[in-house]
């Protein structure tokens, strides 16, 4: 064909004007490639990030408030280690403890309240605790403390005894002298006392022998009846204390981690869910000894599908990693409830109650039923979780919605602008040629097709180099594992929570969780299809302001051009 | 009496330069039959260009009437033009030009491939005109590889090569040495005659000029003389 042997002549034969459109195109292409996809991400990013409930299938959570309704029985609880009952001194040990920190348990049973209520769909039980790892060796130095066994004398002042009284105890013990012949002045002595003030003194039936209190028995047999009711003698148990001395930090590891309890009957409602495990599979309904570690956690401590994970000397396999959603339900470990409840001590103890509302629209609604069905719970909705996170990601996505899709008109406009400009002057520089085509007998028709078949070839190519560069560049980005930060503040709590530090060390329970999120350049195909289809437009408007010079000029005037 | 192959009446081209107007070609009216050589001489700017433009229907006259094998070309429509400029007109330049990007062949091809032949067909009669005009060796060569003579030779085979009724030359040798401006017309004249076409060529050679059986001379955008006009008042005298 004459016609495509003469496009071919021309673009190859005017190599700089050729590749000069075609970068051009292929430039803006890329960009509009890149700036999109990156866009997408950071909108799916925000996504993941911005409804942390909704990826786990939930609508609303439901918690109790730091005091009461389930009573709180674990909240805020001291935790100390008795680092000698671990065993002897130089002895390595590892121990875990749990608390609830910001969330306190309640029973199980509880939940049932909640799925009652209409409007309620569904609803999966969750655990979430603070696990503190300690890990060393048992400090040498420890001290005991023998306590106890003391004897404790209660005197209280009584009801004085009436002159009545007085009279009959009187002539009581007087009798009594008289009984007993050889008795020694003490006693007496002890009577009068006690007729003043009533005081009672004892040293526990056995210890109190005749010899020391002889006259002990007189009185008692004499005194008036209400007073012998407040004769008591007390004597505290015996018990050794050890505590150690100048704990030696040193070498004791304490670390924690948040650990959740599945709810393993369902896969798509939990803390958990089957759609955030990235590798491996989700934990298996058996209630078996598996785990699943999020990501974040697994990167940081070397873990991966298959490793062991021991958690209060019970061993866990990792089944899968998962990336865990954020806010206040996140955890770093998950096992099934049962297996955690059990560990914790907590049997049927949960924390949080996640709710799936019927309709999405009933959300609010059966969001207050519940708080007014139960009014010490906390109701946390995607919402008001959302409006916790903040961090790089929040910013970074506000800005690629405010700019991405400008910035993309710009460039793509810049470069269409160019194949045009360029178009225009390789017609301008060719309006001889073109004079000359009509004298040959070329309708305008024809040579408008061949001019614009020209742009439109470079629209074509520049359009593939683009699609090629914006793919290297998309797979660029991704390569370089840019991550952005989204902050989540875990609970409305105003104190510091539990305190989980045995050996001093304290750590804020109320706390923000920082979640990583992978920025990625997602390349859909219609986003190169759109980029593609970008290039061939930006080629064919080119080519027609081209054409629309060359077909207005009249063959002779364009012959009568000189040169 | 057939119809003569051009007819003109009154045929005027203007333009405006500024305020003025100028009339390049000023009320012209002359018949032309076939013949083999048809010289149009004249200074430079007295509209030998503009008059061979409206011959060649590059452009519509101003005023007046331009027949062609008795068809009015001002009835034309754009499309009949560029048909009637591929089927029935060739045309040669004092600039030559052909397609800078172009093989000596692919330029001669442009000269017919609107006519829709066959790419195999094209090619071969592009390769024949090109032998006919001595460059079948020079066929893949640039034009900026070519001296001006080859050049001017394969705007000849390109203008020829739809056998057009009548090949219009703007001073054809105007850019070439002697010999090849000799070369050339010796060529033209030859390959006209040969394929039984009219030549109306303007020039300012004195030579090529007397060798036209007809010359007509113009003088500000006006016929001055016809040596047709003259042989038959001579006659009639």
């Amino acid at each position: 064909m004459f016609y495509l042997s003469y496009l071919r002549s021309e673009l190859l034969r005017r190599k700089g004007r050729t590749i000069l459109t075609m970068l051009g195109l292929a430039l803006g292409v890329a960009l509009v490639i890149v700036i999109t996809s990156l866009s997408h991400g950071l909108d799916q990013a925000q996504k993941t990030a911005l409804n942390p409930l909704s990826s786990i299938g939930t609508d609303l959570t439901v918690t109790a408030q730091e005091e009461g309704y389930g009573g709180g029985a674990f909240a805020n609880r001291m935790l100390e280690t008795n680092l000698a009952s671990l065993g002897k001194a130089g002895q390595h040990f590892s121990y875990d403890t749990f608390s609830a920190g910001t969330q306190p348990s309640f029973a199980q049973s509880q939940a049932n309240s909640v799925s009652s209520i209409s409007g309620v769909a569904k609803i999966a039980t969750g655990l979430t605790l603070t696990v503190t790892h300690q890990e060393g060796k048992i400090p040498k130095i420890t001290a005991s403390f023998r306590t106890g066994g003391q004897q404790i004398n209660v005197s209280g002042q009584t009801k004085r005894p009436s002159a009545a009284d007085l009279a009959k105890m009187a002539a009581c013990l007087a009798k009594q002298e008289k009984k007993s012949s050889s008795s020694t002045k003490t006693t007496a002595t002890t009577g009068g006392q006690s007729s003043q003030s009533g005081s009672l003194s004892g040293q526990g039936q056995d210890q109190g022998g005749p010899g020391m209190f002889g006259g002990g028995a007189a009185m008692r047999k004499c005194m008036p009846a209400s007073m012998k009711r407040f004769q008591k003698t007390i004597t505290t148990r015996r018990q050794t204390l050890r505590k150690q001395v100048n704990t030696p930090q040193t070498n004791i590891k304490t670390s924690t981690y948040t650990i959740g309890g599945v709810d393993t009957s369902q896969t798509d409602m939990g803390l958990i869910t089957k759609t955030q495990v990235s590798k491996g599979r989700f934990l298996s309904k058996k209630n078996a000894r598996e785990a699943l570690v999020a990501n974040s956690y697994a990167s940081s401590h070397k873990l991966k599908v298959g490793s062991t994970l021991s958690i209060k000397k019970t061993t866990f396999r990792v089944v899968g990693l998962v990336q865990a959603p954020l806010g206040g339900q996140s955890a770093d470990v998950y096992v099934p409830l049962k297996q955690l409840q059990t560990l914790a001590g907590q049997k049927n103890q949960i924390n949080v109650v996640l709710v799936r509302a019927s309709k999405s629209s009933g959300v609010g609604a059966v969001e207050k039923k519940i708080k007014s069905a139960l009014p010490s719970a906390q109701v946390a909705s995607n919402k008001s979780e959302a409006d916790q996170i903040s961090g790089s990601l929040v910013t970074a996505s506000n800005l690629a919605k405010s700019l991405g899709l400008a910035l993309s008109i710009i460039v793509i406009a810049m470069a269409i602008m160019l194949a045009a400009l360029l178009t225009l002057s390789s017609v301008a520089k060719r309006v001889r040629e073109i004079g000359t085509l009509r004298a040959l007998g070329w309708s305008r028709r024809l040579v408008i097709r061949q001019i614009t078949a020209e742009s439109l070839t470079q629209g074509v190519i520049g359009g593939v180099v683009g699609v090629g560069i914006g793919i290297v560049a998309a797979a660029v980005i991704n390569s370089f594992n840019l991550s952005l930060s989204a902050s989540s503040k875990v609970g409305n709590s105003t104190t510091t929570g539990g305190f989980r530090g045995a050996f001093g060390a304290t750590q804020s329970a109320a706390q923000t969780t920082t979640s990583q999120v992978a920025l990625h350049a997602p390349l859909a195909g219609s986003i190169i299809l759109i980029g593609f289809a970008l290039a061939i437009l930006g080629g064919l408007l080119a080519g027609a302001a081209g054409a629309f010079r060359a077909a207005q000029l009249r063959p002779a005037d364009a012959l009568r051009q000189v040169e | 009496m057939s119809t003569p192959l051009y007819e003109l009446r009154g045929a005027t081209r203007s333009f405006q330069m500024g305020n003025s107007t100028i009339k390049a070609v000023d009320d012209i009216n002359v018949t032309i039959d076939k013949e083999e050589l048809i010289a149009l001489e004249g200074p430079s700017g007295s509209g030998k260009t503009t008059l061979l433009q409206l011959l060649g229907a590059l452009d519509r006259p101003t005023s007046g009437q331009v027949f062609f094998e008795g068809r009015d070309l001002a009835s034309l429509s754009d499309g009949e033009l560029a048909e009637l400029r591929l089927r029935s007109f060739g045309f040669i330049f004092q600039q030559f030009n052909l397609l800078s990007t172009l093989t000596a062949l692919q330029n001669v091809e442009a000269g017919l491939a609107p006519l829709g032949v066959s790419a195999g067909e094209l090619r071969e009669r592009s390769l024949a005109m090109l032998a006919e005009v001595g460059l079948r060796d020079r066929a893949f060569h640039l034009p900026g590889q070519m001296s001006g003579g080859e050049q001017q030779r394969v705007a000849i085979a390109r203008a020829l090569l739809a056998e057009p009724h009548v090949v219009l030359a703007d001073e054809p040798t105007g850019n070439l040495d002697t010999k090849s401006g000799a070369d050339v017309i010796a060529l033209l004249t030859d390959l006209a005659a040969r394929h039984g076409t009219t030549i109306i060529v303007a020039t300012h050679d004195a030579g090529l000029a007397a060798r036209a059986p007809r010359r007509l001379t113009m003088k500000d955008g006006k016929l001055a003389t016809d040596s047709k006009k003259t042989r038959a008042a001579a006659k009639k005298r």
